[in-house]
C-alpha cells in the first residue's frame, strides 16, 4: 500500500469545448481553450515550478516561480496566468529561467526558518521540493535581515496550526477560504515585506474569527504553515485509501491517511464525485471519536434496565438475543418483535437488517430514522414525479439561474454542497430563502437573497401554493412543458384549486406573516430567471403537511418546466450519511428493495425464492406506531442498529414509556447512547472505518466505503453482527464480503441491477438507477419524460397542523441543526468540534425575550403541551418574533422533551418543526433533565470482566 | 472694472496664491476699485508661483512670483510694465513661448469651475466631433493620432478603445487613473485644478467611442484640491446636462487611500472595488475583464484629457507632431534642482539636455548637473554623457531608460548615488504591495544589500547580489514596481560606479 | 390499540389531504393508503373503532374504514 498521489495541475480544468493545439518543450499539446499553460504542461507530464498555484483555486501569479518564455513575446510570463494559444511555443526551462527562479528562491528560504528535519511537513512540503527543483544551494543575504521567524503560533484551533514564521504569503489559504469555502474569513493583512495571513480582525485568532475549520486552507497550504494537529503528533502518514465520510448526506469523499493502523489525517478526495476534494469540519477533523475513551468495545447485556451491564462474550449476548426474540414471539406472536436499521451504516448493513426482520423474524416491522427525516420525500416525489429520490446531482447546481432554498440551513447542515452552491450564487446566480430563521445563506459574504421569505412555522404547503398561484394568475407557467410532460387532467383540476383566493400570496401572506410582494417576487423570479432548482430539507418534510409541502415543490418545478435537465429540478437534501441508502435498501415496513411494496405478490414472491422464506405481505409497523403498540403490550422486542431513537425521536417521554414496556431491546452502536439506557443487550459496533461496504448521498450516488482499519469491536464489521444475529435465529446468512451483499441487492432490484463493486471501483461511483438501461447511472432524473409517465399535479390544500399557540404556549419552537455537530451528537460531541458548540440554546428575539424579563446567556425553562426542559438563551434577531429555535445535538438539553408526536399524515414524519411552547426564566435543568440524568448515571455503570 | 487672474492650483497656494489673491480683493475694495477676480489653473511656471495676471486691452499681463505685500504697488502702478515683477504677455514668457500646448491650452487662461469659460476656450467641439463621427469613427480618429498611454506604459490608446469597443458586455466602464503617485510628477493634478472640463468631455468621449455609460475619476487622497475642483466640476456638468443619465454618461469620483500601488491599473481597479489594491495577473486584460469583471478603459488622465483637442483639431493636427512612434505633445514636468520647474508641453523629440539645461536653466544651486532621473522614481538615472537622448519612448528605452509619465528630477553634483539607488529599493519596499515575492521580499533584501554596500561590507559581491536580484525584479515581478525599480538601481551603479566604491568595512579592533 | 382519538386523527388526515383530489372515489384512495401503509393491527383497530360507531371519523374516512373492513374480512 502506498499513498493515493493526486496530480496537482495547477490551475482548475477549463470548461471550453474547443481545443488548442501548441508546443510545449518540443512536445506537441492539444488542451481546451483557456487552459493555462501550467496546466496544458502538466497535461503532458511537464512540471513547471510553483507555488502558489493549485488547481483548487484559480491562477494567482505570485509565487513568480512558473515563469516560462513563449516565442515571439518579451518577457517572462507566468504559466499560470496565461492561456494557451494555438501554436504557441514554450519553453518552461531555459538559462534565463533558471536564474530567476533561482533568485526567487534564493528570497523565500532568505526568511524561512531552516528546520526541515524537524518540521511536521518534512516530506510533504512544496517549499522543499521546489528548492530542490531549482537547484538552490545558497542563501547570498545570510538569514540576519528582517524576517518573520519569531511570528506567533496560532494554535487556538482544535485541530490545526498556523504557524506564521512558515508562510511563504502565496495566499492559497486566503483564496481557498473564498472560492472553495466561500467564508472569507481569511484575509492577508499588511502590506509589502509585512504581508501576513490573517484570520478575520486583528484581534482574532482562528477560533474567534469566521473560520468554520472546513480545512480548505489547511488542505491548500504548501508548507507547514497550515498543519493538522494530528499530523504535527503522529508525523507523515505513508498510505492511504479512499472512502466516505460517515457523516451527512453530500457523501464526501476522504482519502483516510494511515500510518499502518493509525489514522493520521483525513484529506478530501479531489476525484470525490460528490465533493470536488472540499471538505467540512467534520468530515474532516471530527473523527476522533473513533477512538474515544468511551466507546464500547465488548458486548454487554443485564436482566433489567436498573441492573448494571455485564460484559460478555459475543456468542453469549448473540446468544441472549436469539433466545429472548424467540421467546417474545412466542409469548406474543410473530408481530411482536422488529428492528430498526441505521442510515449512518452502509447499504449491506441496512440491507441485512431487513433480510433478518422479513426473513427471520418473519414479519415487516423494520424502519429507519429516515422515518422521522425524509419519507415524506419519498410519498411526495414518487406520486408526482415517480421515483423517491432527488432529481439532480450536485453538480448541477453550476447550472442553476436561480435557487430556491426552503427548509434547508445548507451552510451547517450541508456545507460542502453549501459551498458550491455559494460559488454559483457569486457567480450571479438569484436566490430565494423560504425559512422562519435567517439562515446564514440569506446574508453571508459577497451572497444575499434576492427574496427572504420568513414564514411562520407550519405554513410552506400554503407557501407553496400561493407561489404557484402566482405563477398560474401571472401566466408565468411553462404550458408547453406541462401540456408535453405532464397528466392535463391533473394539472387542470390542479390550477382549478391552485387559482382559489384562498392560495393567493395575500391570503397566505396574512397567515404566514410575510408580504405578500415578497411572495409574488419569489414566485416571479422562480418562475422566469432561468433555470430554477428547488433545494429543501427537513424544514420541509418534518411538518403535519411534510408530504404535502414535497408534493407542492414538485407541482412548481413541473409547472415551470424545471425538470429533467441540468441546472433544475426537485433535490432534498438528505440528513445523514446513508439516508438515501436505506431507503433504497428497504427499510420501509411497507416496502423492498427499490420502493416495491411488499404486497406485490410476484415480486415478494422472488425474495421468498431467494431467501427460502415465506414473506408477510402485510406492511409493518412504523416507529411511532412500534412505540404506540409497545405501550399497548403487543410490540415487546426490538433491535436497534446504529440509531439513537431515544434522543432524536420527538416527545421523549413517550419514548421512554415505550421503551421500558418492551422486554427486550437490543442496541448496536459505538457508545451507550440514550436508547441504551433501556436495552438489555448492547453489542458494539464497527466505525466506518473499520468496514467496507457503500453509501448512497442525497443525489443517489453510491460511494464506496472502504476499510482502513481491524475493528475494535473484537474483528466485527456490523453486518457481521446482523449476520450472527441471523444465523442464530435459524435464518442462515454466508456472506463473506459485502459485495457478496451488493450482488444480492443488483440481483433483486431493478434501479440498481447494474451495481457492482467492479463498476463503483471503475467509475469511482455510480448513481442509481443504475441498469440495462443506464449502465453507467443517471446523474440527472426524468430527462426526455417522467418515471411515472406524465407528471402528476396533486392538490395541495393547506391544513394548518393542530399544534396551536394559545396564552399557555404562545411561542413557536423551530429545531435544527448547527454546523459543528451532527444530529444527536453522539460522534461529534465526543471530538473537538465541542469549542464551538458545547450545548445547544435558544434563540429568541430581543422583543420576545424583553417581554419575559431573559437576557442573552441566561437559563430558560422551555415547556410544550408535551415537556420541558432547560437551557440557555441567546437573544437574536435571526428568529422572528413569536418563534424560538434550538438545536438538538445535546441528551442534557433533550429538545425532544419538548416535541409532540403530531406527525405527517402520509408517513407519520414526526412534527419537530412546530412546537407551541412557553419561554421563562429558570435556574437551570428542569426536575425532568436531573432526573433524567440520575436514571442514565445509574443506568450506564458497567460491571468490567477481568482482562484475559 | 478690473478682471485679475490668480492661480487657484496647489503647487500655486503653496507659495501664497490664496494670500495673494485675498490682497487683491481687499486693495480693491479700499480703492473702491470694481474688481472681477478669477482663480484659474496653473500655467506651470513655478518659478514665478504666485503668477498674477491682469486683463488689458493688449491682453492679459503677468506679475510674478507676487507675494501679499506686492499687491498695494502693483495697483499703484496700474499694473504697470514699471513694476519690477513685471513679466509682460505669458505667452511671451520663453518658457511658455517654446512650448506647443495642446493638452495644456486651456490650462492656467479659463476659469476651471466655468462651463461658459470651457466652451469659449474650445471646449465640448471634440464631443461633437465625435458624435459626428460616430462611435467606431472616433476609436479609428483616435488610433490615427498616435496617442499613446501617458501614465507610462506608452500603449496606444485608440487600440486600447477598440478592444473594449469590440468587448461585447452588458456593462462597460471609463476608469481614469489619477492616481498621479511618482514622484516629481503633476501635470494630472494640474489639469484637474486648472481644467476639469477636459478630462470630463474626454471620458465622455471615450464613453461614447466604446459604449461605456459609466466612468470612474481615481484621485490620489494626497490631492485634496484637485478631489474638491473634479468634485465639483463634475456636479456642475450634472446640472447642465453634460454628465447623468440624459447624458448617457456618468462620472463619479473616487479617491484612494494612499497606496501607490494603486497607480497600477489592476491594482487601481481592485481598490475601485472595494478589495486591497492589490496587482492582478494579466491576462486577463482590463479591456477583457476590468472593473467589476466589465470591459473597462482604464487610461492615464492625460490621456483622457487630450483626446478632445485631438477630434477638435483633428488627428493628424496631432500626429503630425513629435518624432518616431512618439507622436503629438508630451507633458514634461521638470522638478528638482532646477532653476525654472513647472510644466513643459512640447511635442516629443526635445533632447534631456535642452530640457535640463535651456528649459530648465540648470541646477537651483548652480552647481554642474550631475544626473537627471526621468519617468518618476522608478526610471532611470541619466548623466550628462546621455543628454543627447531625445525625449521619445523608444530613445529612452534604447538607453535603459523610461519616459514614464513624463516627470524629469534634476540631481546636482553632491548627489550620493548609492543613496539613490538604495533610495530606489526603499521605495519598492514600502510601497510593494506585497503580492508577488520578489517586490516583497527582494526589495527589503535590496535595502538590507545595499546597506552593506555602502557600510562597505563584501562590497564587490554584495553589489554583485543586487545585480542578480535586479534580474529577479525585473523579469520576476508581476507589475512595473517591482519590475522597473532596476532601472534607477542599474542605471545609478552603471553610469556612476565611483559611488559604489566604498572603503572597507574596518572591524572595530577590540 | 387502546388510543383510538390519535389512530382517528390519523385517518382524518389522511382523509384530508385525498377528498380534494381528482377521483371519482376518495374513499377508494383513502382505504388504498390504509391499506398500504398501515399494519394489520392499525388497520383491525380502526375497523374495531369504527364498528363501535366510528365516533370523530370523517364522512368519506368512515366510508373507507367500512371498505378495509370489508377487503379484510374476504382475505
Amino acid at each position: 500500500m502506498s499513498l493515493v498521489h493526486e496530480t496537482d495541475y495547477g490551475t482548475p480544468a477549463s470548461k471550453s469545448t474547443e481545443q488548442v493545439t501548441l508546443t510545449i518543450d518540443g512536445q506537441q499539446v492539444t488542451v481546451a481553450a483557456g487552459t493555462s499553460i501550467m496546466r496544458a504542461a502538466m497535461d503532458t507530464g511537464i512540471q513547471v515550478p510553483k507555488l502558489c498555484a493549485t488547481d483548487s483555486v484559480d491562477a494567482f501569479g505570485s509565487c513568480r516561480l512558473c515563469l516560462v518564455e513563449i516565442q515571439g513575446r518579451a518577457g517572462t510570463p507566468a504559466s499560470c496566468t496565461t492561456p494557451v494559444m494555438p501554436g504557441m511555443v514554450v519553453s518552461t526551462q531555459t538559462e534565463r529561467l533558471k536564474q530567476i527562479r533561482k533568485g526567487v528562491m534564493e528570497l523565500y528560504i532568505s526568511d524561512h526558518p531552516l528546520d526541515c528535519l524537524t518540521c511536521a511537513a518534512n516530506g510533504d512540503c512544496e517549499l522543499q521540493d521546489m528548492a530542490g527543483a531549482v537547484g538552490l544551494r545558497d542563501v547570498r543575504y545570510g538569514y540576519k535581515g528582517e524576517n518573520h521567524l519569531d511570528e506567533a503560533k496560532d494554535e487556538s484551533n482544535p485541530y490545526f496550526t498556523f504557524d506564521a514564521s512558515k508562510c511563504i504569503v502565496c495566499s492559497r489559504c486566503v483564496r481557498a477560504c473564498e472560492e472553495v469555502q466561500g467564508t472569507f474569513a481569511l484575509t492577508i493583512q499588511g502590506r509589502g515585506f509585512e504581508s501576513k495571513v490573517s484570520a478575520g480582525a486583528l484581534d482574532d485568532d482562528f477560533l474567534s474569527s469566521e473560520c468554520v475549520s472546513c480545512g480548505a486552507c489547511v488542505q491548500a497550504c504548501p508548507t507547514a504553515t497550515l498543519s493538522e494537529k494530528s499530523l504535527i503528533e503522529i508525523g507523515q502518514p505513508e498510505h492511504s485509501v479512499v472512502t466516505t465520510c460517515a457523516y451527512c448526506g453530500v457523501g464526501c469523499s476522504f482519502k483516510a491517511e494511515m500510518r499502518g493502523e493509525e489514522l493520521v489525517r483525513m484529506v478530501p478526495y479531489k476525484g470525490g464525485q460528490a465533493n470536488h476534494g472540499h471538505s467540512c469540519v467534520k468530515g474532516r477533523f471530527a473523527w476522533g471519536y473513533a477512538n474515544h475513551k468511551e466507546r464500547i468495545l465488548k458486548p454487554m447485556m443485564r436482566e433489567s434496565i436498573d441492573q448494571p451491564w455485564r460484559e460478555v462474550s459475543w456468542e453469549d449476548a448473540i446468544g441472549r438475543v436469539a433466545s429472548e426474540f424467540k421467546r417474545l414471539q412466542e409469548k406474543r406472536g410473530r408481530l411482536a418483535i422488529g428492528g430498526i436499521t441505521s442510515s449512518r451504516c452502509t447499504n449491506e448493513e441496512t440491507y441485512l437488517v431487513q433480510k433478518l426482520i422479513r426473513g427471520g423474524f418473519g414479519n415487516n416491522n423494520v424502519d429507519t430514522c429516515a422515518r422521522v427525516c425524509h419519507s415524506p420525500t419519498g410519498y411526495g416525489l414518487n406520486n408526482t414525479l415517480g421515483t423517491s429520490a432527488g432529481t439532480q446531482d450536485f453538480d448541477s447546481v453550476e447550472q442553476a439561474d436561480v435557487i430556491l432554498v426552503i427548509g434547508a440551513n445548507p451552510t451547517d447542515a450541508h456545507p460542502v454542497f453549501a459551498s458550491r452552491m455559494k460559488k454559483r450564487l457569486r457567480e450571479g446566480a438569484r436566490l430565494i430563502v423560504i425559512d422562519p430563521r435567517r439562515t446564514d445563506l440569506v446574508r453571508t459574504p459577497h451572497v444575499e437573497a434576492d427574496f427572504h421569505l420568513p414564514l411562520r412555522p407550519g405554513t410552506n404547503a400554503a407557501m407553496l401554493n400561493a407561489i404557484a398561484h402566482t405563477i398560474v394568475t401571472e401566466g408565468l407557467a411553462k404550458e408547453s412543458f406541462v401540456r408535453e410532460f405532464c397528466d392535463l387532467d391533473a394539472f387542470e383540476h390542479w390550477a382549478e384549486f391552485i387559482v382559489r383566493p384562498e392560495n393567493s400570496p395575500e391570503t397566505v401572506g396574512a397567515l404566514s406573516g410575510v408580504a405578500p410582494e415578497d411572495i409574488r417576487g419569489a414566485a416571479r423570479l422562480y418562475a422566469t430567471g432561468g433555470n430554477a432548482a428547488i433545494y429543501y430539507g427537513l424544514g420541509v418534510t418534518e411538518h403535519s403537511q411534510g408530504t404535502t409541502a414535497v408534493m407542492g415543490l414538485a407541482n412548481l418545478a413541473m409547472l415551470t418546466g424545471n425538470m429533467g435537465r441540468r441546472g433544475v429540478g426537485v433535490n432534498p437534501l438528505r440528513g445523514q450519511n446513508n439516508v438515501q441508502g436505506s431507503c433504497d435498501m428497504g427499510s420501509f415496513p411497507h416496502e423492498l428493495t427499490g420502493y416495491r411494496h411488499i404486497s406485490d405478490d410476484a415480486m415478494r414472491a422472488t425474495f421468498e425464492v431467494l431467501w427460502g422464506r415465506k414473506l408477510d405481505a402485510e406492511p409493518g409497523l412504523r416507529i411511532p406506531n412500534m412505540f404506540d403498540a409497545a405501550i399497548d403490550g403487543n410490540f415487546l422486542g426490538l433491535y436497534v442498529q446504529g440509531e439513537d431513537i431515544l434522543q432524536s425521536d420527538p416527545n421523549t417521554a413517550h419514548v421512554v414509556a415505550a421503551l421500558k414496556a418492551m422486554e427486550c431491546v437490543v442496541v448496536q452502536d459505538l457508545f451507550l447512547n440514550e436508547t441504551a439506557n433501556y436495552a438489555h443487550v448492547f453489542l458494539p459496533g464497527s466505525t466506518f472505518l473499520e468496514k467496507d461496504g457503500t453509501f448512497t448521498n442525497a443525489e443517489r450516488r453510491i460511494n464506496m466505503v472502504r476499510k482502513v482499519m481491524t475493528p475494535k469491536n473484537g474483528g466485527y464489521a456490523d453486518w457481521e453482527i446482523t449476520m450472527m444475529i441471523s444465523n442464530a435465529m435459524g435464518f442462515p446468512m454466508n456472506y463473506t464480503h459485502p459485495s457478496q451483499i451488493m450482488d444480492e441487492i443488483a440481483q433483486m432490484t431493478p434501479t440498481f441491477r447494474g451495481v457492482s463493486y467492479d463498476l463503483i471501483e471503475k467509475m469511482g461511483s455510480v448513481q442509481w438507477p443504475c441498469n440495462e438501461k443506464a449502465p453507467e447511472g443517471t446523474p440527472i432524473m426524468h430527462v426526455g419524460g417522467f418515471v411515472r409517465g406524465k407528471g402528476n399535479f396533486l392538490v395541495t390544500e393547506y391544513v394548518p397542523t393542530e399544534e396551536r399557540t394559545g396564552p399557555r404556549f404562545p411561542l413557536l419552537l423551530t429545531t435544527g441543526r448547527i454546523l459543528s455537530q451532527y444530529n444527536v451528537g453522539a460522534q461529534t460531541r465526543r471530538t473537538g468540534n465541542v469549542a464551538w458548540h458545547a450545548e445547544d440554546v435558544l434563540e429568541i428575539h430581543p422583543h420576545d425575550a424583553e417581554q419575559r424579563g431573559v437576557r442573552d446567556g441566561d437559563w430558560v425553562k422551555l415547556d410544550s403541551r408535551s415537556g420541558g426542559t432547560s437551557l440557555r438563551a441567546k437573544v437574536t434577531d435571526r428568529v422572528a418574533p413569536g418563534v424560538v429555535y434550538t438545536t438538538f445535538h445535546h441528551p442534557d438539553t433533550q429538545a425532544n422533551v419538548v416535541t409532540t408526536d403530531f406527525s405527517d399524515w402520509a408517513t407519520n414524519c414526526p412534527e419537530y418543526k412546530v412546537t407551541a411552547v412557553q419561554v421563562a426564566p429558570s435556574n437551570g435543568p428542569s426536575d425532568w433533565q436531573r432526573g433524567y440524568k440520575e436514571q442514565a448515571d445509574q443506568s450506564r455503570r458497567i460491571v468490567r470482566v477481568a482482562a484475559e | 472694472m478690473i478682471r485679475i487672474f490668480v492661480p487657484r492650483d496647489a503647487a500655486a497656494r503653496a507659495v501664497g496664491a490664496d494670500k495673494v489673491a485675498a490682497a487683491v480683493e481687499a486693495e480693491a475694495k479700499r480703492l473702491g476699485q470694481d474688481l472681477q477676480l478669477v482663480r484659474t489653473g496653473s500655467r506651470g511656471l513655478f518659478w514665478l508661483e504666485p503668477m498674477l495676471e491682469v486683463e488689458t486691452p493688449q491682453g492679459r499681463i503677468a506679475f510674478g512670483p507676487v507675494t501679499a505685500k506686492d499687491v498695494p504697488a502693483l495697483f499703484a502702478a496700474q499694473f504697470g510694465a514699471t513694476h519690477p515683477l513685471h513679466l509682460g504677455k505669458p505667452e511671451e514668457i520663453p518658457f511658455l513661448k517654446r512650448q506647443t500646448r495642446i493638452t495644456f491650452a486651456r490650462c492656467g487662461i479659463v476659469d476651471p469651475l466655468s462651463i461658459a469659460d470651457y466652451r469659449a476656450h474650445g471646449g465640448y467641439l471634440g464631443l461633437a466631433k465625435a458624435r459626428s463621427l460616430g462611435a467606431a469613427g472616433t476609436v479609428e480618429e483616435v488610433t490615427k493620432s498616435g496617442l499613446r498611454g501617458r501614465g507610462g506604459a506608452g500603449f496606444p490608446t485608440g487600440i486600447k478603445w477598440k478592444t473594449v469597443a469590440d468587448t461585447a458586455a452588458d456593462r462597460k466602464y471609463i476608469v481614469c487613473n489619477a492616481d498621479e503617485g511618482d514622484s516629481g510628477t503633476y501635470d494630472d493634478r494640474m489639469i484637474m485644478e486648472g481644467d476639469p472640463f477636459a478630462l470630463i468631455e474626454g471620458m465622455t468621449i471615450a464613453g461614447f467611442a466604446v459604449g461605456a455609460t459609466k466612468g470612474y475619476v481615481y484621485i490620489r487622497s494626497e490631492y485634496p484640491d484637485a478631489i474638491r475642483t473634479m468634485e465639483r466640476a463634475v456636479s456642475l456638468a450634472e446640472a447642465e446636462g453634460l454628465l447623468g443619465e440624459a447624458a448617457g454618461f456618468e462620472i463619479e469620483i473616487r479617491v484612494g487611500a494612499g497606496a501607490y500601488v494603486c497607480g497600477e491599473e489592476t491594482a487601481l481597479l481592485d481598490s475601485l472595488e472595494g478589495k486591497r489594491g492589490q496587482v492582478r495577473a494579466k491576462p486577463p486584460l482590463p479591456a477583457h475583464k476590468g472593473l467589476f469583471g466589465k470591459p473597462t478603459v482604464i487610461n492615464n488622465l492625460v490621456s483622457l484629457a487630450t483626446v478632445p483637442a485631438i477630434l477638435a483639431d483633428g488627428a493628424k493636427h496631432y500626429a503630425d507632431l513629435g518624432m518616431g512612434r512618439s507622436r503629438g505633445t508630451m507633458p514634461i514636468q521638470i522638478a528638482g534642482n532646477v532653476k525654472q520647474g513647472g510644466l513643459f508641453e512640447a511635442a516629443f523629440g526635445l533632447t534631456l539636455g535642452q530640457i535640463v539645461d535651456e528649459i530648465g536653466g540648470g541646477t537651483h544651486s548652480g552647481r554642474p548637473a550631475r544626473a537627471v532621473q526621468v519617468g518618476g522614481p522608478l526610471g532611470a538615472y541619466f548623466p550628462r554623457a546621455l543628454f543627447d537622448t531625445p525625449f521619445d519612448y523608444e530613445a529612452f528605452a534604447a538607453k535603459d531608460g523610461l519616459i514614464g509619465h513624463g516627470g524629469v528630477v534634476v540631481f546636482d553634483d553632491t548627489v550620493d548615488m548609492a543613496h539613490q539607488a538604495r533610495f530606489a529599493l526603499e521605495f519598492c519596499a514600502i510601497e510593494s504591495c506585497g503580492k508577488c515575492t520578489p517586490c516583497r521580499i527582494g526589495s527589503t533584501r535590496g535595502v538590507e544589500t545595499m546597506d552593506k554596500v555602502m557600510r562597505g561590507e563584501r562590497a564587490e559581491a554584495n553589489l554583485a547580489l543586487i545585480e542578480d536580484l535586479c534580474q529577479t525584479l525585473k523579469f520576476g515581478s508581476l507589475c512595473a514596481l517591482g519590475g522597473f525599480t532596476p532601472y534607477p538601481v542599474m542605471s545609478a551603479i552603471k553610469h556612476f560606479p565611483e559611488d559604489f566604491k566604498r572603503p572597507p568595512l574596518r572591524v572595530a579592533a577590540e | 390499540m387502546s388510543d383510538d382519538t390519535k389512530l382517528v386523527s390519523m385517518a382524518n388526515q389522511i382523509g384530508t389531504f385525498f377528498m380534494p383530489q381528482r377521483q371519482p372515489d376518495p374513499a377508494a384512495a383513502i382505504a388504498n393508503h390504509l391499506r398500504k401503509f398501515w399494519d394489520p393491527r392499525m388497520r383491525a383497530a380502526i375497523v374495531a373503532h369504527l364498528d363501535k360507531g366510528g365516533a370523530g371519523l370523517d364522512t368519506a374516512v368512515r366510508e373507507a374504514v367500512q371498505r378495509l373492513k370489508e377487503a379484510d374480512a374476504h382475505r
